[in-house]
């Protein structure tokens, strides 16, 4: 992501001071043609709804279509003020974060670990393998993952009660998927199960990059396999593991890197779990969509996303502090 | 001394490759599972016991699922979106990315600050929506399609890979008067095939998977897409209980849960198919966007 940077500080090129910038944008016209097509999309799909935001501190009514929410009339913080002394306020915050910051506790570390494990495996091919298998779930759709659980866990059909019931360790199935009291725990479950071995990608690619003179030479100094795990590789995965926590945590209302918090939680969300699994995401989504409230649930997004900024910002200036390494 | 160490190794070797095992068969029995279901008949699976194969080998699920033309017509506008969003999502993000990848375009670093700040920044969904239904998007095929058109992460890996392309072939095919869209379709986009697969990749399985869109912005039913019905039978099976379903269809042994699974293996399938040919170049097409430093 030093893309940024990069980009930004483009040394301009020499022959542009002899000749005049009309001769040159003419010469590059078909190419400004090119971007500029790319230029209406972002206009159109990016920078008018970052306009809509507008509708948060307004009375918008959606038959007033794009122009209203300009020409609505301003209301100021009421929305923000409705959603504070929202009953169910307290419960979705509380959901939102603890969802989050389980997420981070265990989903995070799973692929580090997952790769510091590869790492040692000398069988190339079983090695693949193991690779290929375990982000494999990564380009399955939420929605399968809903039916796969649904197949496994569910009290009626699920082949993981049956199993249980049949081997006598339970005398009634367990309600994995419709009480409040699992939801968490398998969010965080599932979340490890579909994305854990994409992120181990990133991973595995941060240890190929280590100098392999380091090993031998921790060889040569009588250090163990552990010792080298400790002293070498994780080590040398510093720098990454810093950036995707950043990252992780900046994007952690939304759910980020390891995994989406919206699609679990509106997929596995049901009227029975609802105490557990409603997020700040999902009511935003069924305040505004369902029943129609645009305004209320646009001050609903727009809180997520100034936290989500001041969360990005201060993890990255805190592992900056820490650690050195950061994002931006 | 050596003969400790070495004993140590080998008990930490098959830890891993325990620890590894149960990982791949966590990470691949659900996938077996809901294959066998699917050619298990439908009432036999709801009695329990159906681990590792089929007990009751029947292709009746699949007869019920692509007789139901719902269905059919679902995997008919899946694949269509797929397809189309694919092309032309590669289309514009990597014509834009070819003109970006000029180092000496003229506005480079307004254009980057623009796209940039939109890969960071969003108005959320309710402003989004608001936008789709101006422009007249809602319930059209198209608003699967045009959206999604132009990937600002792609657009960033791409132009990294344009920018790798030595100029001089550029150069001389301007030489023999080669325009701009004949070098990029002639010249560049031939030699990205890397970049290109591993975009083909993500947006077919974004494009693929997608469900919200046809969820919350199309209401016509012709219009649905496979994950979307999908959705709609696990919530359906999900409430009430299976007997109904059986009861409705008392010969052929299908239940929801038998055609809840023959979906999914039907949505499952095609992206298993095309994945491991093209994961030599995303691993690396990944590897080019994110780190860097």
């Amino acid at each position: 992501m030093e893309i940024n940077t990069q980009y930004s500080t483009l040394p301009a090129s020499k022959a542009g001071k002899r000749t005049s910038l009309w001769k040159r944008f003419k010469k590059q016209k078909v190419l400004h043609l090119f971007v500029g097509l790319g230029m209406i999309f972002l206009l159109i799909f990016s920078y008018t709804p970052m306009f809509g935001i507008l509708m948060a501190f307004k009375d918008y009514t959606i038959s007033d279509g794009i122009k209203g929410i300009f020409t609505s009339e301003w209301v100021g913080f009421k929305y923000f003020d409705e959603f504070i002394h929202d009953y169910q306020f307290g419960n979705i915050v509380r959901n939102t974060l603890v969802l989050s910051f389980l997420k981070v506790i265990f989903a995070f570390p799973a692929p580090i670990l997952l790769a510091i494990m590869l790492n040692e495996v000398k069988n190339r091919g079983f090695k693949r393998f193991v690779q290929t298998i375990s982000y494999l779930p990564h380009f399955i759709s939420w929605v399968v993952v809903v039916g796969v659980s649904y197949a496994f866990l569910s009290a009626d059909v699920g082949m993981i009660n049956r199993a249980l019931m049949e081997l006598g360790l339970i005398d009634k199935p367990l309600n994995v998927l419709t009480s409040p009291n699992y939801f968490w725990g398998f969010a965080v479950g599932s979340a490890i199960w579909k994305e854990m071995g994409w992120w181990t990608i990133i991973f595995l690619a941060a240890i190929t990059g280590i100098n392999p003179s380091l090993y031998e030479a921790a060889e040569m100094d009588g250090a163990g396999r552990l010792a080298r795990i400790r002293h070498i590789t994780f080590p040398g995965m510093k720098g990454t593991i810093v950036v995707v926590l950043v990252l992780t945590i900046g994007s952690i209302l939304g759910g980020g890197l390891v995994g989406s918090n919206f699609e679990q939680a509106y997929l596995f969300g049901n009227s029975i779990n609802n105490p557990t699994s409603e997020i700040v995401q999902t009511y935003a989504f069924k305040v505004g969509l369902s029943d129609g409230r645009f305004s209320y649930a646009a001050a609903i997004d727009l809180i997520q996303s100034v936290i989500s900024v001041i969360l990005i910002f201060s993890s990255n200036y805190i592992a900056k502090r820490v650690s050195g390494s950061s994002l931006f | 001394m050596l003969k400790t160490q070495k004993q140590k190794d080998i008990l930490f070797d098959s830890f891993i490759y325990v620890a590894l095992f149960i990982i791949m068969l966590t990470m691949l029995y659900p996938f077996y599972y809901v294959l066998i279901a699917s050619f298990n008949k439908g009432t036999d699976t709801l009695l329990g016991g159906v681990y590792l194969w089929p007990r009751n080998v029947t292709l009746e699920n699949y007869k019920i699922f692509l007789a139901d033309t719902k269905w059919l017509s679902a995997f008919i506008v899946t694949v269509a979106r797929t397809v189309l969003g694919t092309l032309l999502g590669l289309l514009l993000t990597s014509l834009v990315a070819y003109a970006l990848s000029h180092r000496d375009l003229l506005f480079s670093k307004t254009y980057f600050t623009i796209i940039i700040f939109a890969m960071y920044f969003s108005g959320g969904l309710i402003p989004y929506y608001v936008v789709l239904r101006s422009i007249g998007l809602l319930n059209s095929f198209a608003v699967y399609i045009v959206p999604s058109m132009l990937n600002t992460f792609f657009l960033l890996i791409a132009i990294s890979f344009f920018r790798e392309i030595p100029g001089e072939l550029k150069e001389s095919a301007h030489m023999d008067g080669a325009g701009e869209l004949v070098i990029f379709f002639k010249i560049i986009l031939p030699v990205s095939t890397p970049v290109l697969a591993t975009m083909a990749l993500f947006m077919g399985v974004g494009q693929w998977n997608s469900w919200l869109d046809s969820a919350y912005f199309v209401q016509s039913d012709s219009l649905r897409t496979l994950t979307f019905r999908m959705m709609e039978v696990i919530n359906q099976s999900n409430a009430p209980m299976d007997s109904l379903a059986v009861a409705n269809r008392p010969t052929s042994g299908v239940t929801s849960f038998s055609l809840q699974v023959t979906s999914m293996v039907v949505s499952i399938v095609p992206i298993i198919c095309v994945y491991p040919f093209l994961q030599k170049y995303f691993v690396h097409g990944i590897m080019l966007g994110s780190v860097k430093g």
